[in-house]
């Protein structure tokens, strides 16, 4: 499990694009708008591969001045392992 | 229950990165609060001289989840990208766990197979060799490679072993290789090091100036608050100069791509246009500036047999003549538009528009660099030339003006440079060369007269080729990968490491290309698995408490360092009447005498926080961290040192606040010194005072275009430029264990302009040999992406350990800086 919190600075002229191409990657849900430009986002992936991925696909979209990470929480996917955090 | 917990996580997540972004999610989104069996607890990022402030969550003994910590003011609870492997540099597969030795048949083999062996074993023959090379040659024989990345106490527990220890100034840190220009310009123009300004300077300018900096790839957190500020601000513009367009060009009002060593002229000719407009500042001037110029012709800092050197007339030579101003104006009046416009290749509107922008005295202007101006062979002279310009306009040491020396590495400044880890400082930028100021030294650390040696050591450059000259025979290794990232390894640094004569000791916590070429590895605890402190560029002292306990029998630096010096009896390492000085030294360690000297072990393990490890203050029975860090400060913030500005706070508040900038006087940090209001050492009616000069004055310091050590020519006929990409920092060492991360960049490639492939038949991504007079190097032809050199230069990341860059670089130096220029030298690439 790879979950990640993140901030885009977006140019102004390319606002709706960016978010319509960002959402549309997979894991990808974005949460909030500023007023000026960024986008709240979190990227929930199986496995850090997969999630590394898209955090390099951001700064490639047109109009994404900035990526910026806010939160990152990683697990080797288990089940047992799961299981186990989850029963405390 | 599996969805209800990854729904939680996640909500986390976006409610961290809202608040970041200053916005508030709806409370229908919000989980119920509940408690993750996370312990959160303040750190700092270990890769870049941002110095971001990070959360790091713990839980069962290891580092599960980071967080931008929203109470730095550094970063404000933003990361960058690559604080997305922070938790996972730790864990790599191939982390080394135990020491491990060259052995044949049983015992130490320079060509055996490297063998596990117990810490006794490997000290055991380490030290034997350290001796043999001691009683042999002196201390001279014996060095220390070191970094920016050793946390502060690490790298004077280093240095106070190699230099009062052993008695060898042969100590010198990576930061050589990046950070040495900056210091030598320092010194040279304000007689102290590290900026004047800070990181607030990126809210308060009006203009934006980058100069060799490739801010938005390498130092992300700041280039977002730059790039918010030319969004927000009416009227801000931003300017960017490289040698190739790089990914700052997408924000940029003003790209110029410029011929490579030209910056030289393009600085001079900013400074005639400001004096031929009469634009300058006249009373900061008259009030706050000398005006000198440097000697000239002064060589390439290569071997002394080289032709270049021996061709130079003042090879080496650094010395400051004084000067009137209008003998400052002739010098630079050669630089004119037209002339400065042919030879740096940057059209005359481009070069105007930048001028303009100094020149306009309602504009307050940041000027930011890294490796273009550093890693140079007159990059002494290159970062003074840019204080000129800010010197000339008194645009500097307030609010928005500030010229501002970036860092490549997490401590670059706090440890490399602030407590003397380069082959001629002491701590708090006193040197070895100054009598009073070993005095001082001698005397705060309780050694005999005449204990620190007054000469400089070898520096980096230096070191490599005293190995390869097997004058040089132990030498030990700390916390960089320097096979991989010093210059010309071809022919300096792997013949010297493979010198039978050598024993080359490794301490790292991955098998590195540098580990590989040693005799003996130590496995080494690395970031969060030991108390730390850094210090970042804008002169932020930040620490972080021991959170997870390190893998199998790995052991941080300090340790390492300590435990080695109990190997060491007094009498064994400093001539008799040294000892005779102090006969309650005979027959004590150099562990008794550095560390165990009632000023290292003063503080009990009774300071230390409840509910984190320690491991190395366990292990000795004190706490180390707090006795270095308070004996430290009575270089920089006791009664009588001999140089103020450098004053830090109690060891206690460190680890309460995110990081204070020094001088810290009365608990308050300083923002912008050398002025009056901001600096409490600048009295009030003193206005502007740089006192670190004893007539409270800086130098503008003159000096002229000289050409590149070597250029491109009929048969190398290409500029060939190294540096760094987003995803991988330092030597790739950790980054590239990370797998997400090498998939995400897998293999260093040579960019190049589309026509100059076409010219010589090749496709992109077509296999290809880059040579150079020193070697060759097989990598793919890359046309497109990121980097888009001009015709004429191509350009090559170091990260990659399969594709050594370093093979084909000369290791020409600054002369004066002895800095290495990995930026410039003549290539050709050819189908392989």
């Amino acid at each position: 499990m790879s979950i990640s919190g993140l901030v885009l600075h977006v140019r102004s002229d390319r606002t709706d694009a960016v978010r319509a191409e960002v959402a549309a990657l997979p894991g990808v849900e974005v949460h909030a708008e500023t007023g000026d430009g960024r986008l709240v986002v979190t990227v929930d992936e199986a496995d850090n591969a997969r999630a590394s991925e898209t955090l390099s696909r951001f700064s490639t979209i047109d109009g994404v001045l900035n990526t910026s990470l806010v939160y990152n929480y990683f697990e080797q996917d288990s089940d047992e392992e799961e299981e186990v955090n989850e029963s405390l | 229950m599996k969805v209800s917990r990854r729904d939680f996580i996640k909500t986390n997540a976006a409610a961290a990165a809202a608040a970041a972004a200053g916005v508030s999610l709806p409370a229908s989104s919000m989980a119920a609060a509940g408690d993750d069996g996370i312990r959160w607890d303040k750190g700092v990022c270990r890769f870049c001289g941002t110095g971001c402030g990070v959360l790091v969550g713990v839980k069962d003994d290891r580092v599960v989840a980071t967080q931008g910590d929203p109470d730095a003011p550094v970063n404000k609870g933003l990361n960058c990208i690559k604080g997305y492997f922070l938790s996972k540099i730790m864990y790599g597969q191939d982390r080394l766990t135990r020491p491990l030795l060259r052995k044949k048949d049983g015992k130490f083999a320079k060509d055996g197979e490297f063998t596990p062996v117990s810490w006794d074993e490997a000290f055991d023959v380490m030290a034997a060799k350290w001796k043999e090379a001691l009683q042999k040659k002196g201390p001279t024989s014996v060095g220390m490679f070191g970094s920016g990345q050793w946390t502060i106490w690490e790298g004077y527990a280093a240095a106070k072993f190699m230099k009062a220890g052993l008695r060898s100034n042969n100590i010198d840190p990576n930061a050589r290789h990046c950070m040495a220009s900056a210091v030598g310009a320092f010194m040279r123009a304000f007689g102290i090091d590290e900026p004047m300004g800070c990181y607030d300077d990126l809210e308060h300018a009006d203009g934006f100036v980058l100069w060799g900096a490739n801010m938005a790839e390498m130092h992300p957190i700041l280039w977002s608050r730059l790039t918010n500020t030319r969004l927000t601000k009416p009227g801000c513009e931003v300017h960017v100069l490289s040698t190739f367009e790089n990914r700052n060009f997408e924000l940029a009002d003003n790209g110029m791509v410029f011929e490579p060593q030209t910056d030289l002229a393009i600085l001079n000719f900013i400074a005639n246009y400001i004096i031929q407009n009469k634009a300058y500042n006249k009373d900061f001037v008259d009030k706050a500036v000398n005006f000198t110029k440097t000697a000239t012709d002064i060589g390439y800092g290569l071997r002394p047999e080289h032709p270049l050197e021996k061709k130079a007339a003042n090879a080496g030579k650094g010395k400051l003549t004084k000067i009137t101003f209008d003998e400052y104006a002739q010098s630079v009046a050669k630089y004119t538009l037209e002339y400065t416009s042919k030879l740096s290749k940057v059209p005359e509107d481009k070069l105007l528009a930048l001028a303009k922008l100094y020149a306009d005295p309602n504009k307050k202007v940041a000027s930011y660099w890294t490796m273009g101006f550093n890693q140079h062979t007159r990059g002494v002279w290159v970062n003074g030339l840019l204080y000129n310009v800010h010197l000339l306009m008194g645009k500097i040491a307030e609010p928005g003006n500030s010229p501002f020396s970036l860092t490549g590495q997490p401590s670059a400044c706090g440890t490399a440079r602030e407590v003397g880890t380069f082959a001629h400082r002491l701590p708090a930028d006193l040197v070895v060369m100054n009598e009073k100021h070993r005095d001082f030294a001698e005397k705060t650390w309780k050694l005999p007269k005449g204990t620190i040696p007054p000469k400089p050591g070898f520096h980096a450059v230096l070191q490599n080729r005293m190995l390869k000259d097997g004058k040089l025979n132990a030498y030990w290794v700390q916390c960089n990968n320097n096979m991989q990232a010093a210059p010309n390894m071809n022919e300096e640094g792997y013949p010297g490491y493979r010198n039978p004569e050598n024993f080359i000791t490794v301490s790292d916590p991955y098998p590195t290309v540098t580990a590989l070429a040693a005799d003996l590895i130590l496995p080494t605890a690395m970031w969060m698995e030991k108390e730390g402190a850094y210090g970042n560029a804008e002169r932020r002292t930040q620490f972080w408490r021991q959170q997870v306990d390190a893998p199998g029998e790995a052991q941080s630096d300090i340790w390492q360092v300590m435990e080695f010096a109990k190997r060491f009896k007094v009498e064994e390492v400093w001539p008799a009447e040294l000892v005779d000085q102090m006969p309650a030294y005979k027959g004590k360690t150099l562990f008794d005498v550095l560390f165990a000297n009632g000023q290292v072990d003063k503080f009990g393990l009774d300071d230390l926080q409840k509910g984190f490890n320690n491991t190395e203050s366990k292990h000795f029975g004190f706490y180390v961290q707090k006795g270095i860090f308070e004996e430290y400060r009575l270089f920089n913030s006791a009664a009588g040192i001999p140089k103020k500005g450098h004053e830090m706070a109690r060891f206690e508040q460190y680890h309460q606040a995110r990081g204070l900038r020094w001088p810290v006087i009365d608990d308050k940090e300083t923002l912008w010194r050398f002025r009056e209001g901001y600096d409490p050492h600048v009295k009030a009616g003193e206005g502007v005072k740089f006192y670190g000069k004893p007539d409270g004055r800086a130098n503008i310091i003159f000096a002229p275009y000289e050409p590149a050590a070597e250029s491109p020519d009929g048969d190398y006929n290409l500029w060939l430029c190294t540096g760094r990409v987003l995803e991988h920092w330092h030597s790739g060492s950790m980054t590239r264990r990370v797998p997400e991360l090498y998939r995400a960049f897998p293999d260093a490639k040579v960019y190049m302009h589309p026509d100059d492939a076409r010219d010589r038949g090749f496709k992109r991504g077509q296999v290809v040999k880059v040579m150079t007079r020193r070697g060759e190097v097989t990598t793919r032809v890359e046309t497109r992406g990121r980097n888009k050199p001009p015709q004429g230069l191509v350009f090559m990341p170091w990260f990659d350990a399969g594709q050594l860059v370093n093979k084909l670089t000369l290791d020409a130096t600054d002369p004066l800086s002895k800095e290495t220029d990995f930026k410039k030298c003549a290539c050709k690439v050819v189908a392989a």
